[in-house]
């Protein structure tokens, strides 16, 4: 408790230890990383029926909290603070001073020492605590108290000489690069971040990508080849922001550079020269990941396998194609939620919204593409019409006010519904002319990732892994390249249909 | 916002579980104390227990729809204890010859409930996620395998909310959104004039 009220005071200075916390990509480890104005400490965890679980114990050690067991009743009482948290053995609801929270799986007593789900310290003791916990499942991130950690996820794209790495960062984070002796840093205005980092393309001379040592910082190493860089950023309006560094070879510096007419990262260019269009900024759902394998082909192909390659097509033939920005809900093969997709799509202030899937069926013989938009199980008017009328007056940064349309999670696709519908039709007809179509190629479903996205939206099924020939195709890349052919070609005509 | 929204979620819970019978109407001694037990299956043990018809779903031949199929259900006494006798028979009716089942075997019926506005909560064992093979399709006729055979039979029921292992669940497989209660989907019921005329080889007709 006394760490925790300490935390307010500590002010900049403690700015200084937490330097150094940059996190490595995922920690494979069986602990979390608790960040906090203190430094970093790990937390263990402990795996029970499948779920991650953190001992009371080290809660209380971690938090200055106590706990007492009431073996009689069942019930273990933690006590954060002037609050008390109430546990009962194998009952998932869980009372903080009265108010019921639940939890995804009972807490447990395991030779007489208490565990709770790892979604307690969110839900529960932060409501205890009063202070802000923010859980981060992937990088096995816990970070307590206001501590700015942005998400920053690299990527890196060996050009024919070049070699551009992107960083985006969520939310919008200043940064700055600093050339030292064979490497590059990135240095972000933050308290440490959470680093994604892909796996290197091999032969470059970018030999390294790191969280650097020094504060909130991603560090480049460089090979000898390196010669010089160029840095751009894009710091749209929506809460992510892009950092890209294009890193240039010794041997070609001078050739493209003066007049450089196809400068090779594209995203940057091509995007004021397009016409003015309401088709900026493409969010793009490869379904699926992580723990949720999705459906399986009798052969072994996982669906969440497959979006991702597809989505990968799709967003380098929109960027070179179209120049449009696009961003990928998931990089890697990663669980995340539903809502977690479409409140991705909504910060990035998508345009539109594409949620990629691979299909089932009991009949083997089923194949095809189908798309779907979603179908508004509520009186539709009346959710539209309570969507547009929720505007409301916020102060501004500066002074002054601002109005902002406040609109319900559960009903934000619906005034989006007539533009869907319309983009579904693209997407239909454009894989039409690519690939085979299921009898029902276009439908409307209740598809809960569709539901929260504040854009118009779509999910396309492109094809069916129980079918045995059609699994074959789904995983080759030709196949693949169609339907992300297609797909751009549909983009294409949603855009004319957006700004005629 | 999270906790906002798990807060709703868990009143939902919490009422369900701890204030049935202050929530909840129908046919009360038998909704709060059937929450966990299976009632009585339709086995060929009563001698006289009437039957009624009831429209049941299985995946079509092609596989792209909801076909119906007439069976006998045991009458119930009361529209939830009837609710429930004829989601019992649909998790544990064999599918006619041409047809297939669109919900994995074995799952059960944990508890099911009516509120006060007309929606049917049911509360089925984890099995029917551990067991989906997953895909958009098969989700959706698993889905509607459930509502629609509720909103056919029972027409006083408006909507149907499907709960697993007692919680709301964001999905089954991924897909379709299990978090509100929904309405009957009559464009995936194939037109009854293609239906194969095969009846359910089930129990003794009355």
């Amino acid at each position: 408790m006394e760490r925790m009220r300490r935390v307010g005071l500590a002010g900049f200075v403690i700015v200084a230890l937490v330097a150094g916390l940059s996190i490595r990509p995922v920690a494979q480890g069986t602990s979390l990383t608790v960040l906090s104005r203190e430094g970093r400490k790990p937390l263990a965890l402990t795996s029970i029926n499948n779920q991650d679980y953190v001992s009371v114990d080290d809660i209380n050690t971690l938090f200055a909290t106590t706990s007492r067991d009431d073996r009689q009743a069942g019930a273990l009482t933690i006590t954060a603070r002037t609050r008390n948290v109430v546990l009962s053995e194998n009952q998932n609801i869980v009372s903080v001073s009265g108010r019921l929270v639940s939890l995804p799986a009972p807490p447990v007593r395991r030779d007489n020492r208490w565990f709770v789900p790892v979604d307690f310290l969110p839900r529960a003791l932060a409501l205890a605590l009063e202070s802000r916990i923010d859980l981060r499942r992937p990088s096995r991130l816990l970070i307590v108290g206001d501590l700015r950690v942005p998400r920053v996820v690299a990527r890196v794209d060996a050009g024919p000489t070049n070699v551009v790495v992107t960083f985006d960062v969520t939310p919008n984070t200043e940064s700055r690069v600093v050339a030292q002796q064979g490497r590059l840093l990135l240095q972000f205005e933050a308290d440490a971040l959470e680093l994604v980092a892909p796996t290197l393309p091999p032969q470059t001379f970018l030999l390294g990508l790191a969280a650097g040592d020094t504060g909130a910082s991603v560090l480049l190493t460089t090979g000898p080849r390196y010669a010089s860089h160029r840095v751009s950023t894009s710091q749209a309006d929506a809460g992510s922001g892009r950092v890209t560094i294009d890193l240039l070879p010794s041997t070609t510096i001078e050739t493209p550079s003066p007049t450089a007419p196809p400068p090779p990262d594209t995203r940057t260019l091509l995007v004021p020269q397009g016409p003015s269009t309401g088709l900026r900024t493409v969010v793009i759902d490869p379904g699926h990941g992580g723990e949720e394998l999705g459906a399986q082909g009798p052969k072994g192909t996982l669906e969440k396998d497959i979006t991702l390659s597809v989505a990968r097509r799709l967003r380098t033939l929109i960027e070179s194609r179209l120049g449009l920005k696009v961003y990928l809900t998931r990089e890697d093969d990663r669980t995340m939620s539903l809502d977690d997709r479409s409140a991705f799509a909504n910060s990035h202030q998508a345009d539109v919204f594409l949620s990629i899937h691979g299909n089932a069926a009991v009949r083997p013989a089923l194949k095809g593409a189908e798309v779907y938009y979603l179908t508004v199980e509520r009186a539709d008017e009346e959710t539209r019409k309570r969507a547009d009328d929720d505007a409301t007056v916020l102060p501004a940064l500066g002074g002054g006010s601002r109005t902002i349309n406040l609109i319900l999670w559960e009903t934000a696709q619906a005034r989006y519904l007539e533009q869907s519908a319309a983009l579904a039709g693209f997407v239909e007809r454009a894989l039409s002319t690519k690939v085979e179509m299921s009898p029902r190629a276009m439908q409307q479903a209740p598809f809960r990732v569709l539901v929260g996205a504040n854009m118009p939206a779509a999910l396309v099924e492109i094809g069916y892994l129980s079918n045995v020939d059609q699994e074959t195709q789904l995983g080759s890349a030709e196949y693949q390249d169609l339907v992300a052919q297609a797909l751009m070609d549909a983009l294409v005509k949603f855009r004319e249909f957006l700004e005629p | 916002m999270i906790a906002g929204t798990v807060v709703v979620a868990i009143g939902l819970a919490y009422a369900l579980f701890s204030g049935l019978s202050r929530v909840l109407t129908g046919p009360t001694p038998d909704a709060a104390a059937g929450a966990g037990a299976p009632s009585a299956p339709a086995a060929a043990t009563a001698p006289v227990v009437p039957k009624i018809k009831a429209t049941l779903f299985f995946a079509s031949e092609d596989g792209l729809r909801l076909a119906p199929v007439q069976s006998d259900v045991p009458l119930a006494d009361g529209p939830v204890a009837q609710a429930r006798a004829i989601v019992e028979a649909q998790l544990t009716a064999e599918p006619p010859a041409a047809l297939a089942r669109t919900i994995p075997a074995g799952v059960t019926l944990r508890g099911l409930f009516v509120s006060q506005n007309n929606e049917a909560f049911v509360d089925l064992d984890p099995s029917i996620k551990s067991g989906h093979p997953g895909g958009s399709l098969q989700e959706l006729l698993t889905v509607y395998t459930i509502v629609n055979v509720l909103l056919t039979n029972l027409p006083t029921l408006q909507q149907v909310q499907i709960l697993i292992d007692g919680h709301e669940a964001d999905t089954l497989a991924g897909h379709v959104d299990l978090r509100r209660p929904l309405r009957k989907n009559e464009g995936l019921i194939q037109p009854s004039n293609t239906t194969p005329a095969v009846t359910l080889p089930s129990p003794s007709p009355q």
